[in-house]
């Protein structure tokens, strides 16, 4: 598999705390029959720009469905979903979509392509409606295609590419529109520990030298523990919040020895141990 | 999926021209029936012999061997082909107006007419007989082949004697004189040719032409009424007796009566005085026209309804075909809808609006009758005849139009069977027709997927 290099010869400096997502006393219930099933119940929570945030939990404990009312592609019964500071629950639909076009950047467990396009055509769907020329289209899904490392794979069609490869055309995908926000609904869950690695890689990465906002949906405390905020869901509530391993490259700081690091360092320059996603974190 | 029964709009036009040759035929003839009130025509011949697809009696002999007759007269008056020359033409000139003249008479025996009838104004004996050759043609339409043996008259001779009463007094002649004079009283040797004859041996005024191995001079030209005999030559009745060698020999008697009024009761006479004849009046022609007017009538009607029948059939095969086809679209845009109920969750969710979502289900839904509406032409263009012999009920199957009565541009029927041909209108029309209802089956399906909810469309596996 491709190892993923970024090209990006500055990176750019984590964003300042600024708050791009801010849920308040959010409640979903799905009424299941005559019973009432509570999926959310008074959830708070904020998310500053250029933040990675896991959200784990058990089965049943609303995960996805958080992501689906923060992505506004569900709505929570009560309560507010603030992005930059525009309540999204009081949107009408020919207004939400727009939201989800430009701000938001959906991620699945299953790839989710469209399996009669190619590639690059998959990546260019979002920019669709945006005003932008085809071959604006074109070079843009290009330039992502090779961000996510699939160079000269651009007129492949999804059955012609490995699971890894078409999750990140999807992350690519994900990038179109320059979101302010990236929805990742389990993304590793169908991959293998190698391309399991690679994407979570490729993401903190992109959090890193993009300034890219993150919220990640998983069940694998593996891959949640690589990222910098990991939230621990339970009925319907924020029942623990830690610190994941991720904060420490962000801070410039060797979490084995506590020494200064850079941000492009993989190997610690005081202990020599690696830094960051190695491969035997997983 | 459509087709469209190709034979409706032709069968409405075969029916309405038949109709509208006929009203003119009928409306022609009667007119001339008025002209001759006080003409009693007087043959050997029965009448009403000629009926449909058979030749006159007599007509497809030649006047050598003594049959003498009408030989479609009355329907030269259209292109032959049209009516099938034989069919129409045979049977109202061959019978009804010129009386089927086919055995000759001793003209002696008759003279008592004119001498023992005190009603009787003047007795014009005729000696006609017609030259031509027997031929069998091969008529095709669209496909569909009948074979048709006709007489091909290329001139009648009508021998009438030129005595200065008969010629001052009677309508004996031709009055339409287009170039040249009339024939006088006492001509002989002269022949008064109509136009057709005269290109026909491309002769004119003053020239003259060998007729049956004879020498006559042109004196003038005619041209034919309407329903006349445009191939008819006049010449003085001896001069026709002598060079068909039948002197002494005549094909019918036309008796004028002293007023019209008389002509019933002198008819009666001569039917008495020679029973053998079969005399016919005005009166009598114009009831036999009015016997025809009202079988064609009877057939036109027949016509129209099965072309009602076929009509209405066809709407109904339209209707079933039109909601038959609306319901596939239908369905399957609703199955390919839920098949891709992921799909649309997913475009939703990367920012897909409800209308774009719906437009594309639209011109998915459009694209796909579009190519039906291609593929089922192409099979339509080579199926067509086949399916609408098979489906549609046969025009005039009852009705007693003439057999092989047919021809309309392209489309028609030919005896009982259905031709259909596919015409740019109706293949268009078909491509309308089948965009319209992939149109119509798209809409719920790709409302329904507008509609669709991208978070549950996510669950959806």
């Amino acid at each position: 598999m491709s190892k993923t290099v970024l090209q990006s010869a500055n990176p750019v400096p984590p964003p300042t705390g600024k708050p791009v997502l801010q849920l308040e006393n959010l409640s979903k219930t799905y009424a299941l029959g005559k019973h009432e099933v509570p999926a959310l119940s008074n959830l708070n929570l904020t998310v500053n720009a250029g933040e990675f945030v896991a959200i784990m939990g058990p089965s049943g404990s609303g995960k996805t469905t958080l992501l689906n009312v923060i992505g506004c592609i569900d709505k929570p019964t009560k309560g507010k979903v603030l992005l930059d500071g525009i309540d999204a629950t009081e949107l009408p639909e020919n207004q939400l979509y727009k939201i989800r076009r430009d701000k938001m950047g959906f991620i699945f467990q299953t790839f989710n392509l469209l399996p009669y396009l190619n590639a690059r055509e998959n990546v260019e769907l979002p920019m669709e409606g945006r005003g932008k020329s085809k071959s604006e289209q074109k070079q843009r899904a290009s330039e992502l295609l090779a961000m996510v490392g699939l160079s000269g794979r651009e007129e492949h069609r999804p059955q012609r590419l490995s699971a890894g490869e078409q999750q990140r055309v999807a992350i690519a995908r994900a990038l179109a529109n320059n979101p302010a926000i990236i929805l990742a609904d389990e993304p590793t869950g169908n991959l293998d520990s190698q391309n399991k690695q690679g994407i979570i890689k490729l993401l903190a990465n992109l959090n890193l030298t993009q300034g890219t906002t993150i919220i990640m949906v998983t069940h694998d405390s593996q891959v949640a523990r690589n990222t910098e905020r990991m939230l621990l869901l339970k009925d319907g509530k924020i029942a623990k919040e830690m610190q994941g391993l991720h904060a420490n490259k962000k801070n410039q700081i060797c979490p084995h020895c506590g020494s200064r690091i850079q941000i492009k360092d993989e190997i610690c320059p005081s202990c020599k141990k690696t830094v960051y996603a190695s491969d035997d974190l997983f | 999926m459509i087709s469209i029964p190709a034979g409706v709009l032709a069968n409405e036009k075969t029916a309405n021209t038949v109709a509208s040759n006929l009203s003119n035929l009928i409306s022609q003839t009667g007119a001339t029936i008025n002209q001759t009130l006080t003409q009693i025509d007087c043959s050997l011949a029965p009448s009403f012999s000629g009926f449909g697809f058979t030749p006159p009696s007599g007509g497809t002999g030649t006047y050598r061997s003594g049959g003498y007759g009408g030989s479609g007269s009355g329907g030269s008056g259209f292109t032959p082909g049209q009516f099938g020359g034989g069919t129409i033409g045979g049977y109202f000139g061959g019978d009804a107006f010129s009386g089927g003249r086919a055995n000759p008479m001793n003209e002696t025996l008759y003279s008592d007419i004119n001498s023992t009838l005190s009603g009787v104004a003047a007795v014009e004996p005729v000696l006609q007989a017609s030259e031509g050759n027997n031929v069998t043609r091969n008529l095709d339409f669209n496909g569909y082949s009948r074979t048709i043996t006709t007489l091909d008259v290329t001139y009648t001779i009508e021998g009438v004697p030129l005595t200065s009463d008969l010629v001052g007094n009677y309508p004996i002649l031709p009055t339409n004189i287009t170039a040249g004079s009339n024939l006088q009283a006492g001509d002989s040797g002269d022949v008064l040719l109509s136009e057709n004859n005269s290109a026909y041996f491309g002769a004119g005024v003053g020239d003259s032409v060998s007729i049956l191995g004879q020498s006559f001079t042109v004196v003038g030209i005619y041209s034919p009424s309407s329903v006349g005999d445009t191939q008819m030559l006049y010449m003085n009745l001896s001069d026709a007796q002598a060079i068909t060698n039948n002197t002494g020999y005549i094909t019918s008697l036309t008796v004028f009566a002293q007023n019209s009024g008389d002509v019933s009761s002198v008819a009666s006479e001569i039917s008495a005085l020679h029973p053998e004849l079969t005399v016919t009046t005005a009166q009598d022609r114009e009831s036999a026209l009015s016997t025809e007017e009202s079988t064609y009538t009877t057939a036109l009607a027949n016509a129209n309804a099965s072309d009602s029948t076929t009509n209405s059939t066809a709407i109904e095969e339209i209707v079933v075909v039109v909601l038959a086809t609306s319901l596939i679209v239908l369905f399957v845009m609703l199955y390919t809808v839920k098949e891709r109920t992921k799909e649309i969750g997913t475009l939703k969710a990367i920012g897909f609006s409800n209308s774009t979502v719906m437009t594309q289900f639209m011109l998915e839904g459009i694209l796909l009758s579009m190519i039906a509406g291609v593929v089922g032409i192409a099979i339509g263009m080579v199926a067509a005849p086949t399916i609408a012999s098979t489906l549609l009920p046969s025009v005039g199957g009852g009705a007693r139009l003439p057999t092989g009565a047919v021809v309309i541009s392209g489309t028609t029927r030919f005896g009982g069977l259905a031709v259909a041909t596919l015409t740019p209108e109706l293949v268009l029309l078909g491509f309308g027709v089948a965009i319209l209802l992939g149109t119509i089956g798209s809409l719920y399906p790709a409302w329904r997927a507008a509609k669709i909810r991208p978070a549950e469309a996510m669950r959806y596996e």
